[in-house]
């Protein structure tokens, strides 16, 4: 654990010396970009969304005999599929991504998932945050795990980032990870020299934490963003090229993911949250329910690729859910838990099209006689990106307990 | 920079000689952070009078305690006494107004948005005054282990209000699901937790039929809309059409079993099927019925046990009080008490303290408590101090140490809110967390200091808190932080208070106080 430098280096010293950090690290932040400038922005449906009704296998004859009321229908009918290559297609709510698709930067992995065997949403994403499906006893993420072994960079609060009050698991562990809502909103709440004097004994209290456990972790890494944060003005920066981030929470981390990003923070990771995906009831086909999420969802992500635009080369998104749906609706024209669902991976270097095998509906051919199965393990994917991306060198230390393969990747980057 | 360094944190780690050395009273500040929602000044003094185990029992018995000031106090909250008829009749209105505005493309000015907020009627205020007569009660009640063991319950059988009709629904569930229980046998709490429409509405077991079952007519309700809806659909059926799983799945792995207590996918369905016809009366939509016409006749087989065909509402009251008493669930849940009394990684010890308690008095949960709250476990020093607050924890052991009481306005609800746990608002069956990880982070710690200076300001909607002129830095220290204030926070408040105006100086120790790494480990 190497940790912690800017720390050690940057307040508490100099606290005790009687010099005002504040004032020294502004000067010190006005200097450029931070990192390789490579940003992997991960995106979690928490709920586990339904794949076969966002990524529509309207080829497959058994999609439709399994969802008499649910179906979206087939291309070119009213509220039909956006065809993709003749057998999957786009939920049409999702046409926003449909342009990068065609500009083939939009890459789609089906029948993606986790190796164990759960149906229950919390085993599932603790499985796929700690990177150890199967086991439970792993109290760090992976993108924390990637973050602590990945070696040259530069230590930067903002290296991991996860949008919203609190640290997902994904991003627990011993390196810096800073949980933030509102760019403008955060720190202490009171300007000029009242606040620089209110910020200070915080910080000096909790520098003081005995053992510098998270608390007091979670403190410096606040105060450190807070002057960073400042100095780059980054609240401040409306969105470019024309780029229209819809007024929903999710639409609102996109922005700030994109704020980040631009502002050159050295922000490595970015994370955000996405819910609504627990389908269980009238979950609605073309229009409805999931049609309304994923409206949300795709029309956020086109207005962040917009908005970074030619950046996007060095951004890659990628998304993911804990489990799919049943292949059959449900008593309540909905859904319940399943097992294999899709991904996406949009921007940078992306290799476009449908990846990965595709299982197919037959009750044969899924996992139990009644889910999608799985065909790509979430590590393989996941493994894939930070390796090709990132330029990660030690999944071994990334997923613990697998045997990375480059064979088994899809290829998507 | 090194040496500093380090001598810093060694002097952090030294506790304030004036309080810490007493063993006895570190027990007793123990025993309130952890069954209670905070110390007043003076608890620590009152417990050490009466002695901790009688403490306990007398806690353990709150139909005993008086608590005439929370009762006037609650008075004013007409959601406590609303029949869930009424309530129910109320987000009926507040949905058909939500319609009619949309309907004349009416989607809402900001100055409406505002006036629902200053002054909110109809269902909004009583879900707000919900959320702010639970802070009120937590904050001001006697029997404070009791509503301790409220909020353990409310979040071990959570709820979502946002869910359609739990908006109306969660002020019952709370007031005759959960209260009359929390320190009764878990039995009958998880009986009437399943039985409780706000339950059916949020896992969907009123949408869990057998299959192929059909209703004897259709509910006339809404009228020419579900007709209309016939009329363009005329092949699809309407309403559920079997089972869903969404409830049994988490009453085995939340409610009762675990997530390891030897349940498959296929007992999910058999309880599923168990529990089909569970559901509401269609016309009040707030009282439960058992629908026969919904209701899986066949014959279910359940972790090896064979519930013969033909067993109606009574086969699923029978497998609930089977699941209640089942080892696995005696392990569960003895483990999330400890892991709320103790530590987040629940002790063993205390954990068998827990199920040999149950065992003893068949799930007698004020038997269990008290067998947690005297084992070994609780009282090692270890455990002190470890847990970090959660926001209602902060908020309500704010309000408890400084003496505030809570205004008429909705803003401890509000305050809640915006430290991230809503009462009654979180969507996952798994209820808030627990762990003080989940809790921790950059966001969080600023919210709470800029709350902890709002509320030593006196600008925090929700707490009415006196100037107290005699507030100097040691009530300060010894009243907020129980005299356990380490060195740098010691410094800190000396420092930045000296050569200020004597009020501001006690704004600032207050608020510094309040924020302080002390105040938000419990």
């Amino acid at each position: 654990m190497q940790r912690r430098v800017f720390v050690k280096a940057g307040g508490l010293a100099l606290v005790s010396m009687g010099l005002d950090p504040i004032f020294l690290d502004r000067a010190a932040y006005a200097i450029g970009p931070r990192g390789n400038g490579k940003t992997l922005v991960c995106l979690f449906q928490r709920g586990a969304v339904d794949g076969l009704n966002m990524i529509i296998p309207h080829g497959d004859s058994a999609y439709y005999r399994e969802r008499p009321r649910i179906a979206v229908p087939r291309p070119g009918r009213t509220g039909g599929a956006l065809d993709l290559d003749g057998y999957f297609g786009l939920h049409p709510a999702m046409a926003p991504l449909l342009p990068y698709w065609q500009a083939g930067t939009l890459g789609i992995v089906h029948a993606a998932g986790s190796p164990a065997r759960t149906r229950s949403h919390f085993d599932a994403q603790d499985y796929m945050e700690t990177g150890t499906p199967g086991r439970k006893s792993t109290e760090d993420g992976w993108l924390n795990r990637h973050l602590a072994h990945a070696v040259d960079h530069t230590e930067t609060p903002f290296r991991g980032v996860a949008m919203g009050s609190q640290l997902p698991r994904i991003l627990r562990g011993s390196a810096p990870a800073l949980a933030v809502g509102d760019l403008r909103a955060f720190g202490i709440q009171a300007r000029g020299a009242v606040g620089d004097k209110l910020s200070r004994a915080f910080e000096s209290m909790y520098a003081g934490e005995a053992g510098g456990g998270i608390v007091a972790k979670s403190s410096a890494e606040g105060f450190e963003a807070v002057r960073m944060l400042r100095a780059a003005d980054v609240g401040r920066t409306s969105p470019q090229h024309g780029a229209t981030y819809p007024q929903s929470p999710f639409g609102q981390s996109m922005q700030r993911i994109a704020q980040l990003i631009k502002a050159d923070l050295g922000t490595e990771i970015a994370f955000a949250d996405v819910g609504g995906w627990d389908t269980h009831v009238n979950q609605g086909a073309s229009e409805g329910q999931l049609a309304v999420r994923l409206r949300d969802f795709a029309a956020a992500l086109a207005a962040f690729a917009t908005d970074l635009d030619e950046r996007m080369a060095d951004v890659v998104v990628l998304t993911m859910s804990e489990f799919g749906r049943t292949v059959a609706e449900n008593g309540s024209t909905g859904t319940d838990h399943g097992t294999g669902t899709a991904m996406m991976v949009l921007g940078g270097g992306t290799r476009g099209g449908m990846h990965g095998a595709w299982p197919g509906l037959d009750p044969a051919d899924r996992a139990d006689g009644r889910d999608l199965a799985v065909t790509t393990d979430f590590r393989d994917l996941f493994g894939e990106v930070l390796v090709k991306h990132l330029g990660n060198t030690d999944l071994g230390q990334v997923f613990p307990g697998y045997t990375p393969d480059q064979g088994r990747w899809v290829g998507v980057l | 920079m090194r040496p500093l360094v380090l001598v810093i944190s060694a002097l952090a780690m030294t506790v304030s000689p004036a309080r810490g050395q007493d063993p006895g009273r570190d027990s007793i500040i123990h025993l309130l952070h952890r069954a209670t929602w905070g110390a007043r000044p003076g608890d620590v003094d009152q417990v050490a009078r009466i002695g901790i185990t009688t403490w306990i029992d007398r806690q353990l018995r709150p139909e005993a305690i008086a608590d005439r000031t929370t009762d006037r106090f609650l008075a004013r909250y007409r959601v406590l006494s609303q029949s869930p008829e009424e309530l129910v009749r109320l987000f009926t209105e507040a949905q058909r107004a939500a319609r009619t505005r949309q309907a004349g493309g009416d989607t809402g000015t900001m100055m409406r948005r505002q006036r629902r907020r200053d002054a909110p009627t109809g269902i909004q205020r009583a879900t707000l005054e919900l959320q702010q007569a639970t802070a009120t009660r937590a904050i001001l009640s006697e029997r404070q282990l009791y509503e301790v063991m409220v909020d353990v319950w409310t979040n071990h059988f959570n709820v979502f209000m946002a869910k359609n009709l739990d908006r109306a629904l969660t002020a019952d569930y709370i007031a005759s699901a959960i209260r009359p229980h929390a320190l009764g046998r878990f039995e009958d709490l998880l009986i009437a937790t399943a039985r409780h429409p706000a339950m059916l509405v949020y896992l969907d077991n009123v949408q869990s039929v057998a299959d192929g079952a059909q209703p004897p007519q259709v509910i006339q309700r809404g009228r020419g809309r579900r007709a209309m809806m016939q009329r363009q659909e005329p092949r699809r059926r309407q309403g559920p059409q079997g089972i869903n799983e969404n409830y049994a799945r988490e009453l085995l792995e939340l409610h009762t079993l675990g997530v390891d207590g030897g349940y498959t996918q296929d007992d999910i369905i058999g309880v599923a099927r168990v529990l089909t016809g569970w559901s509401l009366d269609p016309r009040s939509r707030a009282r439960f019925q058992f629908h026969r016409w919904a209701h899986d006749q066949g014959e279910k087989q359940i972790m090896g046990q064979v519930l013969p065909a033909g067993g109606g509402e009574n086969e699923g009251v029978a497998l609930l009080r089977w699941l209640a008493n089942h080892p696995s669930t005696m392990r569960h849940v003895s483990g999330k008490l400890c892991a709320r009394f103790v530590a987040d990684v629940p002790p063993d010890g205390c954990i068998d303290a827990g199920v040999h308690a149950w065992k003893r008095t068949d799930g007698d949960i004020a038997a269990v408590v008290r067998a947690i709250l005297l084992s070994p476990e609780f009282w090692a020093p270890v455990h002190r101090e470890s847990k970090f607050k959660t926001p209602f924890e902060f908020v309500t052991s704010a309000a408890r140490a400084l003496g505030a009481a809570p205004d008429t306005s909705f803003g401890l609800a509000r305050l809640l809110t915006r430290l991230g746990q809503p009462l009654f608002m979180y969507s996952a069956p798994t209820g808030y967390p627990e762990r003080s990880d989940s809790w921790v982070s950059s966001t969080a710690l600023f919210n709470r200091f800029n709350i902890a200076l709002a509320i030593a300001s006196r600008r925090a909607p929700g707490l009415a808190l006196r100037a107290d002129a005699s507030l100097d830095l040691a009530a300060v220290e010894n009243n907020l932080l129980q005299g356990r204030v380490s060195a740098s926070t010691h410094a800190t408040l000396v420092r930045e208070t000296t050569g200020l105006r004597p009020a501001d100086a006690r704004i600032l120790m207050v608020g510094l106080a309040l924020g302080s790494p002390e105040f938000q480990r419990q």
